[in-house]
């Protein structure tokens, strides 16, 4: 989809139902919000609902920044320290590696 | 034309796997793919500096002669484990005269009766130390893969490729390209055996893999005068005499046990003590029945052993620990050189015991008429690792172990590769049938013959049998050849194909077992693999216990005497063997022999009652493995990759960059001269 060819309300709509709906665990839409809206947010000209716009973007982007901190922290301590759980790492694992602990 | 191959495949290899227990997991393991290493050929201990140290292409593949598969060599190599990729040690065609035990030197050491609650002066092999040669390899945990190949074409192969390629000139390094090898055992389980369970049972992923089994089989017992196996528990008015003995072995290497003394030895000699008696006790039966027993597993922490008293504790057995009168049980007795038996029993029992008394006193005058002579070791000394220990645990039950050692094993190749027919001087003339070679009989199978008739007498005088027979209960030497060369040399010879059944194969046809043509491997396995000596000992047994009897097939293979029979199952067991051909034919003429020979399972008690981290039964269970391969290649300078894999990627970026400068010129580069066919007019 192009957005060149959007009138400036159904931009606005857009960027915020990827705003919404991303709250339901779904943290690639705020990425995807972010990337995709980043030029008419920052780059373009003024316009009436640039405000906005510009609001929901750096919201987006608040919260992946959120879920990316929080994944990486427990896939670190996963990964490194899963071995040393014994039954409860075997529990929570879906695939455990053959041959190592 | 020769045809030029980049692998060679290593056919005959035998790796180190691993097992687990309640706390350790111990033998080798390879990446998932295989181990890669530069061969390299030690010398000598000092020579492992090359390897440790100054190599200039680590990882290397260690090649080792037997004579440096030595336990300091091999630890060292254990501390170098980033630079060492695997070892190969060539198996010599003739057992190495200083002694190899890869075993403890204290065996059984915490499974056994003797811990600190029962004598802390015994515990531990404080009195004595059972196997002094004992490294315990066997023990270690490696984290390379550990082969053993045969002296033969392969390892010329192998040693050829080094010559070419690997050897040091004139003190310079060896060049590219390399001689390497792969050797892929790759490991699935891991840590311990209740880690390893657990594994095994998670059930939510996509494919559930086994990652360990327990080891395990059957123990196989009879007994001399038939009694109702139906009916479990107690039996009134039942007073046996225990005969036992061990029937497995294990060495370093998977699937090699080739136990000559440390198990053939004892096996062959109960079989032929149950031989002889059969007589007697048909026709003058003593008070008691004599329970001839083997038991799989006994290497293992005594899987048999523990396995039938707790089955006899819980009412799973036909018998009761109160039922017991004594046992006798044999240990190693391949005699050497002064023909003395040991007759060990428990010193901290024994001062409560008379029974044992007459046992040994049964057994000295036994040994009277014959070229064997027994003695009794130091009061104060323990039992070696031995079946019986077992009940011991139970029970205060009398009992002695009959072996050839006094205070420590006279066996200098106890549970290793070389404890062989050669080690046993038994040897029979090459490139003879089978039938031809047993006409032969070893200077080995005399001393066997004296020792069973021996435990024979002396199980008869202990069963209350009257002494006047015992002039009549000899041992056959003839047996005894005919049993040690199924044991010791191969099993698929003329008179032991006579006792087998025509094909084992079960009701889904799957062959189930078949007589080999190799030495026995007394190696127990898991549960899942029937273990061949079990097989063998029960139709020998049945066939030195048993009588043939005059039934239908279809009736045998029943477990029944007619069509209305059906109390005769509760008291024998009945199996259809193939028998021999007559002269003029080449049909062999079945017959159904019926016996007291049973089977009993011989699964530790720690996997009935799923406590995978106890320490009062074995826990033994082997990994499961992806397939165990090795090959050798050459291999080029790691340089020589980079720069390869370098020009590919440079070549990549440029045909990139070409591309893209190309095609935003392409209107310049490809102008034809035409006139411009856009018109806006």
């Amino acid at each position: 989809m192009n957005l060149e060819r959007l009138p400036n309300e159904e931009k606005l709509g857009l960027c915020r139902k990827y705003y919404l709906i991303g709250f339901a665990f779904l943290p690639f839409l705020w990425l995807v919000n972010v990337v995709w809206f980043f030029q008419e947010a920052f780059i373009k000209p003024a316009y009436s609902e640039q405000l906005q716009i510009k609001s929901y973007v750096k919201r987006s982007a608040l919260g992946l920044l959120v879920w990316v901190t929080v994944l990486t922290t427990w896939i670190t301590i996963f990964q490194r320290f899963r071995a040393e759980w014994g039954e409860v790492g075997d529990y929570i694992s879906f695939t455990i590696p053959l041959g190592t602990p | 034309a020769s045809m030029c191959k980049i692998y060679v495949h290593l056919n005959y290899t035998f790796p180190c796997v691993r097992l687990l227990n309640a706390t350790h997991q111990i033998g080798c393991q390879s990446s998932l793919s295989g181990n890669v290493g530069v061969l390299h050929e030690l010398e000598s201990e000092e020579n492992l500096d090359w390897v440790l140290t100054s190599g200039p292409n680590p990882p290397y593949m260690v090649i080792l002669e037997s004579r440096l598969f030595t336990r300091s060599i091999m630890m060292k190599l254990k501390e170098g484990s980033g630079r060492v990729a695997g070892v190969v040690v060539v198996a010599p065609n003739t057992n190495p005269p200083e002694g190899f035990s890869p075993h403890t030197a204290c065996p059984n050491d915490n499974s056994g009766v003797y811990t600190e609650n029962y004598d802390p002066t015994l515990a531990h092999c404080n009195a004595t130390v059972w196997n002094p040669l004992g490294n315990g390899l066997a023990y270690e945990e490696f984290d390379f893969p550990i082969f053993s190949v045969k002296d033969d074409n392969d390892t010329r192969v192998i040693r050829q490729c080094y010559q070419d390629h690997n050897r040091r000139v004139n003190g310079s390094n060896p060049q590219f390209p390399l001689c390497a090898m792969q050797l892929r055992s790759s490991m699935s389980a891991v840590t311990n055996t209740a880690t390893c369970k657990r594994r095994n049972d998670i059930n939510f992923s996509l494919t559930p893999d086994r990652v360990c089994d327990e080891l395990g089989d059957f123990n196989i017992w009879a007994s001399s005068r038939p009694m109702n196996t139906t009916t479990k528990g107690h039996k009134e008015f039942e007073s046996v005499v225990i005969a036992a003995a061990r029937m497995d072995s294990r060495s370093f290497f998977f699937d090699i046990a080739p136990g000559a003394e440390s198990t053939a030895s004892g096996i062959v000699t109960l079989l032929a003590a149950a031989h002889a008696l059969r007589r007697a006790t048909q026709e003058a039966p003593p008070n008691r029945t004599i329970l001839y027993t083997f038991f799989q597993g006994e290497t293992f922490d005594y899987i048999g052993s523990s396995r039938m008293v707790y089955d006899m504790e819980n009412n799973q057995f036909p018998l009761d620990l109160d039922n017991i009168h004594s046992v006798l049980e044999v240990s190693q007795v391949g005699l050497h050189s002064d023909s003395k038996l040991w007759l060990h029993s428990d010193p901290v029992s024994r001062k409560n015991s008379s029974v044992k008394e007459e046992l040994v006193n049964g057994l000295k005058s036994a040994s009277a008429g014959l070229n064997v002579s027994v003695d009794e070791p130091d009061v104060s000394q323990p039992l070696p690792p031995s079946s019986f220990q077992r009940f011991l645990l139970a029970r205060p039950i009398p009992g002695v172990v009959i072996g050839n050692y006094r205070s420590s094993f006279t066996n200098r190749y106890y549970e290793s590769m070389y404890d062989n027919a050669e080690y046993l001087n038994v040897s029979y003339p090459e490139n003879m049938t089978s039938e031809e070679q047993l006409e032969h009989f070893p200077e080995t199978v005399k001393t066997l013959t004296e020792v069973a008739t021996l435990v024979a007498r002396a199980l008869y005088v202990q069963a209350g049998g009257n002494e006047t027979q015992l002039a009549n209960i000899t041992a056959d030497p003839q047996i005894v050849n005919q049993m040690l060369y199924s044991f010791l040399v191969r099993a698929n010879n003329s008179w032991l194909q006579q006792l087998v059944p025509t094909d084992f194969t079960n009701h889904l046809g799957k062959l189930l077992f078949f007589l080999s043509d190799r030495p026995t491997n007394f190696y127990v396995g898991v549960i899942q693999y029937f273990s061949e000596p079990t097989t063998l000992v029960q139709y020998m047994l049945a066939n030195m216990t048993g009588s043939v009897v005059n039934v239908t097939q279809e009736d045998c293979q029943k477990q029944r005497e007619d069509k209305d029979d059906d109390q005769s199952k509760h008291l024998y067991t009945y199996m259809w063997v193939q028998g021999a051909a007559p002269p003029n034919s080449t049909e062999r003429e079945g017959f159904c022999v019926r016996s007291t020979v049973h089977r009993s399972i011989a699964v530790s008690p720690a996997f009935e009652l799923h406590e995978y981290t106890t320490s009062n039964y074995s826990t033994w269970t082997e990994s499961v493995w992806k397939p165990i391969t090795g090959r050798i290649f050459l291999v080029a300078s790691h340089d020589l990759e980079m720069l390869t894999l370098g020009v590919g990627i440079t070549v990549l970026l440029t045909s990139l960059v070409l591309t893209y400068v190309i095609s935003s010129k392409a209107d310049i580069l490809f102008s034809s001269g035409r006139e411009p066919t856009s018109a806006t007019y």
